[in-house]
């Protein structure tokens, strides 16, 4: 084990440890479904128009987000559910783009999308709670049916801090308890 | 905070801006993360839900119910299952600890090939290849496997026919004198039924029923029915023995008989019974010429206290359970039967014993492995095929096992994980985990528990399950089963049982909705029409019911006896166990040789020196720990240290004891005899400190766990008023049952706090206040709530170093303190557990201190860290009177896990780093779970419906956890009780959550408790 000491010195040394090593700390993921690839830059290997499937087309979110209301996450779709409308629907603007959907489909590969929100890994977040109290999709992710391909976080919606999930509770009278997020 | 100065905010914000760099490096924000969904969904899995499996537990042949927690695929937690007739909700740490087997780094990665270099991956085609090819040509096999699921064992045993060869069965915690004395005394091979819960007067002969003896959790909860105080009566435990195991701790009453004597005891007290008018059958005879004072004389005992067990056996509903391994010696067959006497004698049977006329399957016998280890050196085998059990460990040396096995030509393993046996094979083959694959058990006759796969493989280990390569194998070799894989057989085996006997057996109706039913529940409960055997039969062959005989010229006896935390050794590789503190001895990681204080004076040694301990066999060198509970002309060694070949957390931690045995045996039924030596100890002159946990075995009058006794429950203090001490502390309990602390509000900055319309800062509100009872009178002190807690919170375990230095970072720990132990002469016994973890007190000591507001109270009542805030200067836990609280200080999570051991991580619970403190949080994952599952139902959380992960465990139903506001809650119930106390809360008002009922004892206690 390597010997890292921490609390010696003045007292200045530890607080700034913990505010890196807080920071740093990871939460261990259920499954493959998180990656952490060194590839920024790079956009979305599928190029997702939420405008013409929540805005134009009307699509639930819940549609392909499917356990929003049930779980702490709100669920990436599977690629089968891309698949479940696109094998039908060549895709009017860009059938290139749902080509490569159904390539993905057909080789069993999944779509390795490029992850926009994320709370830290010491906050827990559970969807259904704030589905289940009216707070909508947009309040946190933006006018999402507004926007093409998502590349980051809607500029409009909060900052995923805490400063910004706090306000939120005490405009709501949510409970501001630690407990609530943070266990 | 006032105007004046740096504010604690603004110097935050100083430090925030100076760590910007580092902070920024932390988040990652040059990387991007990819979510990576499933291409076809499984059916099962919802992402953020838990998938829970029913399914029974493999690690030891009692075949107890479990629920394996699973998230997104991953098995992440294994309770005990309630619904489960056999373990009742129960599991223990070895249950729990099969986790670690799963996500074992040290498991078989591929198939192993014997080379020139060792052993070298192949395929599995190559390996099935030479498997067939060897079968085929290589002349008879051997199987040599531990005890198997009824299926399995008639797959194999079909295996075996047809491949030509012999199937013999070894489990080093070896049951075939207990079989082989119910043959003799009812006529059948068989193992008896205990019904401990139906009475009320239990002795045991050195069974250890609540660790290792037969099924410990089914027997445990039995015994906490049976034990713990109910409508002011208690039934009476008496142990009898040299050696007080837990279960021994566990007892009213300590007889400290001589190693040996139980057969004497046990026929002088049936023998009593017999001239008292009992009936011991073709045995009253016998029996009759057995004298109380001779057999205490045998004993080293007072004749008083056996004529006392007559009485016993005599007033009510007895039940004799043993002997245990301390009976393993070499007339162990006759100490077995004549504790069967016993229970003839003392009406028993029938009523606490039941013995079905059905020979029970899957009998070990180490009798039939010596016999395979002479015709192994004789070269009578061609193959030997090795599964579920380590011999080249778990036999002395003496035994000649590992040159008879190495004169097998072709020897093949099945294994998880490399061992001392599988190390010496031409092949090894990666064996699937029990958690991985299909198998059944019947754990008692009218049980039918099925143990489904909770995941898939784990991927990185190409393993496959035996039953499903020998299923391949006997393809190639020409055999047709009608399966293509195991699960099918167990299938086909589960819909032929019920085609054939469904009717009978009550059980009715498509069979494929039986087995869904089945596997949603995991057991199923069908009438075994198995007539009982009522009487005993006259013996048919003759045992001498002699004194055993110990090799060697010592003068101490040596006691092997199976760990409870290791069992035979199966269970060392896991570091949650080598880091469980043992139950009896609390000492962690290494081995150690009990003896008792007046030994270790004269032979001039305290706890801690290093001795060799010699027998003429061999020695091994291992600290003394000093143990009242031993008697003086013994000591004690347990089995499952030493490990040479078996995984990077065994290896080489302790000693094994099989190194001092020789290879004795019972002669009626062939058992190894672990108590046959005598053992000289000698100083090496080396000390080591304890790896323990044990800080004080005495209370130093600080009355933290004080007890009742019996005769005074209905008049104590509470009981005559039951709000006695409501004038004194009237304002206590107003903020105990009334929501808490209203701090004053702060300052703060004045434009930000409090809000408007924020009611911020004050703790009063109308939502539940969880709190916690814990009953003494029940807790056995076995543990498993140390390891669910483990593995339910992300608890990383730090190794025998950093453990020495008393940095162990258990949330729960077992304080086990000696009120009454004498191993000089028999009497009452009171040794008490107490259960420690964080007392979420409501006037909390650690709180105030906090520079940063890390440690606070929740509305709800929990006694809150907020890990992101801490930054670790201790004061808390400098400041906590209960020594709950621990502190990484190192990243053992990071350093000390490896992968993949983490994937078992709670995704749950925030995983920590070093620097930051942490303890129990009263599983607040599971109460915010519940909540939000609650909350979008739109009801409020039921009773019960929270469970910490020590509460989802205990085979005795001890915890019990819930709203205390809600009147009609069993915790509340629970606190209303008369044994009620609360820890050191009357000396500093602590006011905890946590709320102990006080353990009941036989004797007298004074007022303090004690």
């Amino acid at each position: 084990m390597k010997r890292l000491w921490l609390g010696t010195g003045v007292a200045v040394v530890p607080i700034l440890f913990a505010v890196a090593l807080v920071a740093g700390r990871q939460a261990p993921e259920g499954g493959a479904t998180t990656d952490v690839a060194d590839d920024a830059g790079q956009s979305q290997p599928i190029q997702f128009p939420h405008d013409t499937h929540a805005g134009q087309f009307l699509i639930d979110c819940q549609y392909c987000h499917f356990s929003a209301e049930r779980s702490v996450d709100a669920g990436i779709p599977p690629v089968a559910t891309c698949v479940g409308c696109h094998q039908a629907i060549p895709g009017r603007n860009d059938p290139a783009e749902v080509a490569k959907v159904l390539e993905y489909h057909n080789s069993g590969t999944p779509i390795p999308w490029k992850r926009i929100y994320k709370v830290a890994d010491h906050v827990k977040f559970p969807h259904m709670r704030h589905v289940a109290a009216g707070v909508t999709c947009q309040t946190c992710h933006g006018e999402v049916q507004e926007m093409g391909v998502l590349e980051e976080m809607a500029p409009q919606a909060g900052d995923l801090r805490m400063g910004w999930c706090v306000s939120c509770h005490l405009e709501r009278d949510a409970s501001r308890d630690c407990t609530v997020c943070h266990y | 905070m006032s105007g004046n100065g740096v504010g604690r905010r603004d110097f935050l914000k100083v430090v925030g801006a100076g760590s910007a760099g580092a902070a920024v490096a932390g988040c990652s924000t040059d990387k991007v993360e990819r979510l990576i969904p499933y291409v076809t969904p499984p059916e099962e899995i919802t992402p953020g839900v838990a998938t829970w499996y029913a399914s029974t537990c493999g690690e030891c042949a009692a075949g107890c119910g479990t629920r394996v927690r699973t998230r997104e695929g991953r098995a992440v937690m294994i309770e005990g299952n309630p619904d489960h007739p056999i373990s009742r909700g129960g599991v223990c740490s070895r249950g729990v600890s099969a986790l670690q087997a799963l996500y074992n780094p040290d498991r078989v990665a591929a198939p192993l090939r014997a080379g020139p270099g060792g052993l070298e991956e192949i395929t599995w085609d190559e390996a099935l290849d030479l498997l067939v090819d060897r079968m085929r040509a290589g002349g008879r096999s051997l199987f040599l496997t531990g005890k198997k699921g009824p299926t399995e064992a008639g797959f194999l045993d079909g295996f075996v026919d047809a491949v030509g060869g012999q199937r013999v069965i070894h489990d080093a915690l070896d049951d075939s004198a207990l079989r082989r004395a119910t043959d003799i005394a009812f006529g059948v091979n068989t193992l008896p039924r205990y019904d401990i819960a139906a009475a009320d007067f239990l002795v045991s002969f050195g069974a250890d029923f609540l660790e290792t003896w037969l099924s410990p959790v089914a027997l445990g909860a039995d015994f906490s029915a049976m034990h713990g105080v109910d409508h002011g009566t208690k039934a009476k435990f008496v142990f009898v023995g040299p050696r007080l195991s837990l279960t021994g701790q566990n007892a009213d009453e300590w007889i400290p008989a001589r190693p040996g004597s139980e057969t004497q005891i046990a026929l002088a007290v049936a023998g009593e019974l017999v001239r008292r008018g009992a009936d011991a059958g073709p045995y009253s005879e016998l029996v009759a010429g057995y004298g109380l004072e001779d057999a205490a004389e045998a004993a080293g005992v007072e004749a008083e206290a056996l004529a006392a067990l007559a009485d016993g056996f005599a007033a009510g509903s007895g039940l004799a359970l043993g002997p245990g391994s301390a009976g393993h010696h070499e007339t162990a067959t006759a100490a077995n039967l004549a504790v069967l006497i016993l229970n003839a004698a003392a009406g028993s049977l029938g009523r606490t014993m039941h013995v079905d006329d059905a020979p029970g399957t899957e009998a070990s016998s180490y009798g039939l492995v010596a016999s395979a280890i002479r015709d192994m050196a004789a070269g009578d085998y061609g193959v030997a095929v090795v599964s579920g059990t380590n011999p080249a460990y778990s036999l002395p040396p003496a035994s000649g096992f590992r040159d008879a096995f190495a004169r097998v030509p072709f020897k093949v393993a099945f294994a998880t994980t490399l061992d001392e046996t599988s190390a010496l094979a031409d092949l090894v083959l990666p064996d699937a985990h029990a958690l991985e694959s299909w198998g059944d058990a019947i754990p008692s006759p009218g049980t039918y528990s099925v143990r489904q796969p909770a995941m898939r493989p784990v991927p990185l280990y190409d393993s496959r399950p035996m039953s499903d390569v020998l299923l391949e194998a006997g393809r190639r070799l020409g055999h047709d089963y009608g399966a293509a894989t195991f699960r099918d057989y167990l299938r086909g085996a589960h819909d032929a049982w019920l085609a054939q006997n469904g009717e009978a057996a009550g059980l009715v109706g498509d069979p494929g909705a039986l087995w869904r039913e089945l596997l949603r529940t995991g057991s199923v409960s069908y009438t075994d029409a198995t007539p009982a055997i009522t009487a005993l039969q006259a013996p048919t062959t003759a045992v001498d019911f002699r004194l055993p005989g110990f090799g060697g010229d010592g003068d101490l006896t040596l006691l092997v006896y199976p760990s409870p935390r290791f069992g035979d050794g199966t269970h060392a590789n896991r570091p949650w166990l080598l880091e469980l503190p043992d139950p009896v001895s609390k000492v962690m990681w290494h081995s150690w040789v009990e003896m008792n204080p007046a030994t270790a004076g004269r032979l001039g040694l305290r706890s801690g020196d290093v001795v060799s301990v010699a027998s003429e066999n061999g020695a091994v060198e291992v600290p003394v720990w000093t143990y009242p509970g031993i008697r003086e002309d013994a000591v004690a060694v347990a089995m499952g240290g030493g490990h040479t070949d078996y995984g990077q957390f065994a290896n080489g931690n302790g000693v094994n004891p099989m190194a001092l045995l020789s290879d004795a045996t019972d002669a009626v039924s062939g058992t190894l005899a672990l108590v046959s030596t005598r053992v000289t100890v000698t100083a090496t002159g080396a000390w080591r400190r304890l790896t323990s946990t044990e800080g004080s075995s005495d209370q130093d009058d600080r009355n933290v766990t004080p007890a009742v006794a019996l005769s005074a429950l209905g008049h104590t203090a509470e009981a005559d008023d039951a709000h006695g001490a409501e004038d004194a502390h009237g304002q206590i309990r107003e903020l105990q049952e009334g929501g808490g602390f209203r701090p004053v509000t702060t300052e703060g900055l004045a434009e930000d706090f409090p809000l408007p319309g924020s009611d911020f800062g004050e703790y009063d509100h109308d939502g539940p206040r969880w709190a916690m009872a814990i009953d003494l009178d029940k807790c056995t002190g076995c543990g498993a709530c140390v390891t669910a807690c483990q593995a339910e919170n992300n608890i990383p375990w730090v190794g025998e170093v950093q453990a020495t230095m008393g940095r162990e970072m258990h949330w729960m720990r077992l304080e086990r303190y000696y009120e009454t132990v004498d191993a000089s002469h028999s009497g009452p016994l009171d040794i008490r557990f107490l259960p420690m973890l964080c007392q979420h007190c409501n006037n909390a000591p650690c709180e105030p201190v906090c520079p940063v507001f890390a440690a606070y109270h929740t509305p709800d009542g929990l006694n809150a860290q907020a890990y992101n805030r801490c930054v670790g200067t201790r004061y808390c836990a400098n400041n906590c009177p209960y020594k709950v609280r621990v502190f990484n200080w190192y990243r053992y999570t990071r350093e000390n896990i490896p992968e993949p051991m983490n994937w078992q991580f709670n995704p749950d619970v925030t995983v920590r780093d070093n620097g930051v403190m942490e303890k129990c949080t009263f599983c607040v994952q599971r109460i915010r779970e519940a909540g939000n599952r609650a909350a979008v139902e739109g009801r409020d959380v039921r009773d019960g419906e929270v469970r910490p992960a020590c509460q989802s465990v205990c085979p005795s139903d001890v915890i019990v956890f819930g709203n205390i506001r809600d009147p009609e809650s069993r915790v509340a119930s629970a606190a209303g009780d008369e044994r009620v106390y609360r820890v050191l809360d009357e000396f500093i008002n602590t006011q905890p959550a946590v709320h102990y009922l006080k353990p009941v004892t036989h004797h007298d206690v004074d007022e303090g408790g004690h």
